[in-house]
């Protein structure tokens, strides 16, 4: 298994202590395409974030190819971060003084990658994803299909054992949000990409193999959706 | 490091006017800082200018009276030094220190040169007496040992003596014309050549002596002291054993501490040898020249030192300045740091960062203030640094060479570069503590 979740449990305590995750048990296997679904304040966000080493989590065990996520420094955890991980936001979080190239580079940076190599490898990514042409331009010159697109090329540069998406289609029209989920499946199907997307949409959903179910902090349904036919609105397109 | 300077003139540029705001401030304490020293540097170095004359490493011992009665004798008593005392000091029990001694034997004297004289005293002398007290001899040479073996009758005069012989006034040296030298007024005295005295001769007590050297005058006296070799006067003036007093330089007493246990000791032997109490200071005056050089060094010392404080505190305010928007720059950028955070930025790439930034503002500005105050310091030297106030018949610059040297300059930039960690160490601590799901959250 790649990822190992057993018996998480996180409790906010900001004035009424908040149970937020009540025993969570999650198994992912590498290759797979899983969607994470809930309503808001199911805890998906919460999970997400234990599962991208962004928070801690009190009790309860996480493993990521076999290595226990548990106490680490700022440091390890940035670290892991950097190699295991790669994250794509509904707000794309690039930095907008830097442009796509220098963002593309940036977890290469961070793992003190020579300037040049890091920058020809940004470059084939950016290609990949057909942006090659915009690789000197800033974020606010892009379209959000395309930052999006850039964010994902930022996340998978530095080969991460899991691509993590939050919400990667909540800021884009639904021709685009078509587009994202379809790369992303390529990406899993042509690479072998672990990933993991937290949604609310059921149709950002029903473009993955498996859909978990979370509600109140407890996993519920886990659905083989291997079939895509999960989504109550058809499932050609996804509805907005 | 090409990299993390990228990323500081990114955010530099971002933020211009701001920037150049705080940085003003850390020049202009810079700017403070290295006025003030070049400032204190050229006052220091007009009062060196004063006291360099003198070695350092020589003590004058003169004769006094004693204050204690002691073996038998009552107080008030005149001590008279003579050779034995010489013997004593040059001997076995200090030769540990003392390297060479030099006595002087003197008497009134007038010295006239065809009509007109002065009155002085003349001073029978050594020739290592010149280097003792730096004299400068502009004009000919100051007593040689040739004179001391041959007795010749050869005098040094200091310049406003020879002045007054060749003077167009009047003949007389009196005490008028002295005060008219302490007031600074200039007489006529400076349009004679000093020069043309050398080679001729003078008269002094009914012989005839040659001038060989001119002296700069000595201002710290008012009497016409007058040189001669020692060997001479001795003989002319029949002073048999007794000196007037005598001078030695000394070697291997680094402290204050030192030098007073030595100054003990040898008080305790010459007024021994007078039958006067060991501890009767005023039995021997002994004038330490080192020590109070140690004293004057602590002077310009505690002044450097108050100059760094006030320019540190002047330099205070922009280091504030820096922390200030360096916490701005922080806040601004958390959203920011959260996605470095996410994607792999550990805290102390993040506090790497700022600090970074920090310095750089601190450094750049700093070296733009230090730059500017040298260019003051010079501009100082041009104007303030060429005049000078008129004090007892001498020029006295009141800065010399108003600057500061190398070692102020590296020094400043060690300042600059702690100033810059000081100031962005709370901005960065802040930016690398916080953690990343809420700096995402944060916009």
């Amino acid at each position: 298994m790649l990822i190992e979740l057993k018996d998480v449990n996180k409790t906010y305590n900001n004035g009424q202590p908040l149970h937020v995750l009540k025993g969570i048990n999650l198994s992912i296997d590498k290759g797979e395409f899983v969607s994470i679904m809930g309503a808001s304040g199911s805890g998906k966000s919460t999970l997400l974030n234990i599962l991208g080493i962004l928070d801690n989590y009190d009790t309860g065990e996480y493993y990521i190819d076999g290595r226990l996520i548990k106490g680490l420094t700022e440091k390890q955890a940035a670290d892991y971060r950097n190699r295991l991980i790669g994250f794509i936001f509904q707000s794309f979080n690039l930095i907008s003084f830097k442009t796509a190239v220098e963002n593309v580079e940036l977890p290469l940076f961070y793992q003190g990658v020579s300037r040049a190599r890091r920058h020809q490898m940004a470059m084939e990514y950016l290609d990949r994803l057909g942006l090659a042409d915009w690789a000197g331009h800033y974020p606010n010159e892009m379209s959000g299909g395309q930052k999006q697109r850039v964010a994902i090329a930022r996340a998978l540069i530095t080969g991460p054992k899991i691509l993590l998406a939050d919400e990667p289609t909540g800021a884009l029209d639904s021709k685009t949000s078509e587009e994202v989920m379809q790369l992303l499946s390529k990406l899993n199907r042509e690479d072998g990409v672990t990933i993991i997307v937290v949604t609310h949409e059921s149709g950002v959903a029903n473009c993955t193999d498996k859909i978990v179910h979370i509600k109140d902090g407890i996993i519920g349904r886990i659905e083989d959706n291997r079939a895509h036919n999960a989504s109550a609105f058809g499932t050609a397109t996804i509805m907005k | 490091m090409k990299d993390l300077f990228t990323e500081i003139w990114e955010s530099v540029r971002r933020n211009k006017l701001r920037t150049c705001l705080t940085g003003f401030a850390v020049s202009w304490g810079i700017f403070m800082l290295i006025v003030l020293l070049g400032a204190g540097n050229g006052l220091m170095n007009s009062f060196m200018r004063g006291s360099g004359e003198i070695a350092t490493n020589t003590m004058q011992v003169y004769p006094g009276r004693t204050s204690k009665p002691y073996d038998g004798l009552k107080e008030g008593r005149r001590i008279e030094l003579d050779d034995k005392d010489i013997e004593l000091t040059s001997g076995k029990l200090f030769s540990k220190y003392v390297d060479a001694v030099v006595a002087t034997v003197g008497a009134n004297a007038q010295v006239s040169y065809g009509s007109k004289y002065v009155s002085g005293y003349i001073e029978g002398n050594y020739p290592s007496r010149k280097n003792m007290e730096r004299m400068e001899v502009p004009y000919g040479r100051f007593i040689n040992n040739k004179d001391i073996q041959l007795r010749r009758k050869v005098v040094v005069l200091p310049l406003n003596m020879a002045e007054s012989l060749l003077g167009g006034e009047g003949g007389k040296a009196s005490g008028a014309q002295l005060g008219h030298k302490l007031l600074g007024v200039e007489g006529d005295n400076s349009k004679v050549n000093p020069a043309s005295l050398i080679g001729k001769y003078v008269k002094i007590g009914g012989l005839a002596w040659q001038v060989v050297g001119i002296t700069k005058s000595d201002r710290t006296r008012n009497d016409n002291l007058f040189y001669a070799p020692f060997t001479t006067v001795k003989t002319v003036y029949a002073k048999g054993k007794a000196v007037d007093d005598f001078s030695f330089t000394f070697h291997g007493l680094d402290t204050k501490e030192a030098n007073e246990e030595f100054e003990k000791e040898y008080r305790a032997a010459i007024n021994l040898r007078h039958r006067a109490a060991p501890d009767d200071e005023r039995a021997l005056w002994i004038w330490n020249r080192f020590t109070q050089n140690l004293q004057m060094t602590k002077g310009t010392r505690i002044l450097t030192i108050a100059l760094w404080v006030i320019g540190l505190f002047t330099l205070l305010g922009g280091i504030v300045g820096v922390s200030n928007i360096m916490l701005i720059t922080v806040k601004e950028r958390t959203h920011e740091f959260g996605i470095r955070k996410a994607i792999g930025a550990s805290p102390w790439n993040i506090t790497k960062l700022i600090l970074a930034e920090s310095v750089s503002i601190t450094a750049v500005f700093g070296y733009i203030g230090m730059f500017l105050g040298m260019l003051a310091c010079q501009l100082l030297d041009k104007t303030v640094g060429q005049s000078s106030v008129s004090l007892m018949d001498d020029q006295i610059a009141m800065l010399v060479n108003p600057s500061v040297g190398l070692d102020v300059a590296l020094e400043a930039t060690l300042v600059l570069i702690i100033a810059g960690t000081i100031a962005g160490f709370f901005p960065a601590r802040k930016a690398a503590m916080v953690r990343p799901i809420e700096a995402l959250r944060a916009e």
